[in-house]
């Protein structure tokens, strides 16, 4: 019986191992890089989905609550960056990478507009196969935590 | 000595008038909304770390937004709803606050 080659595992001692391969790793600094930029540049294709409203029926949402959303992502993505060549992960760590994980696949749905099944359904494939991809690191690392 | 007019009485040929004003208050809601590529485990991870729910509510609710497209996650004050909306906001989950009906 084979089993399944899994790319995260939560450890006795309570660290995630990460066994992703340099394909892998390449997939995630691409994402997390990707956070990291969108958050300082608001021309980047990304920064709408980082810059949502909070509240929609007001004009302008508090100073306070978007700066610290900004310095929250901004955080979550340089600790992701920082930590991208490790073997283990602490929960922190962890939580870091499974939130730019998934700020950096709604960002990608957003800015191509795969906003139903339908419109993911038939999207580019290489575009489908990155989206694929984080989906997948993103179901094993939420069994982690 | 002069006379002490009591609080709230009237003086000679002027009525007075109190005013009570109601304030209702409304809770927030923090509203999660669907969308086509966030895998569903990702959701219950994402409420079970943010509002300490138990599994089976955080499931509960991610099937909510699942199916009928968003969901009322938490209600109460105002800035906590903002600051929980912030959370899963930061976490890449579609959230928004409103003021209850």
């Amino acid at each position: 019986m084979v089993g399944r080659h899994r790319m995260f595992v939560r450890r006795r001692d309570g660290r995630v191992e990460v066994r992703l391969n340099d394909l892998g790793r390449a997939v995630a600094r691409e994402a997390f890089g990707r956070v990291v930029a969108a958050e300082r540049d608001p021309d980047h294709e990304w920064h709408v989905t980082l810059s949502a409203p909070i509240d929609p029926s007001s004009d302008q949402d508090d100073p306070l609550a978007t700066l610290t959303r900004q310095n929250e992502t901004s955080t979550n993505a340089e600790l992701a960056v920082m930590t991208l060549n490790e073997q283990f992960l602490n929960d922190a760590e962890a939580w870091a990478w499974l939130s730019t994980l998934q700020v950096a696949l709604r960002a990608t749905a957003v800015a191509n507009g795969l906003l139903s099944d339908e419109k993911l359904a038939a999207c580019d494939p290489e575009l489908m196969n990155f989206i694929r991809t984080l989906q997948s690191f993103l179901f094993e690392l939420a069994e982690c935590l | 000595m002069d006379a002490i007019e009591p609080l709230g009485g009237t003086t000679a040929g002027t009525d007075v008038i109190e005013e009570t004003e109601v304030v209702t208050k409304r809770p927030w809601n923090v509203v999660v909304w669907n969308d086509p590529v966030t895998p569903m485990a990702v959701v219950v991870v994402i409420f079970k770390r943010i509002f300490g729910y138990s599994n089976n509510k955080a499931t509960q609710l991610m099937l909510t937004v699942h199916h009928e497209g968003r969901a009322i996650v938490w209600s109460g004050q105002r800035d906590r709803a903002q600051a929980y909306c912030v959370k899963l906001q930061v976490a890449g989950l579609q959230s928004t606050i409103e003021q209850d009906d």
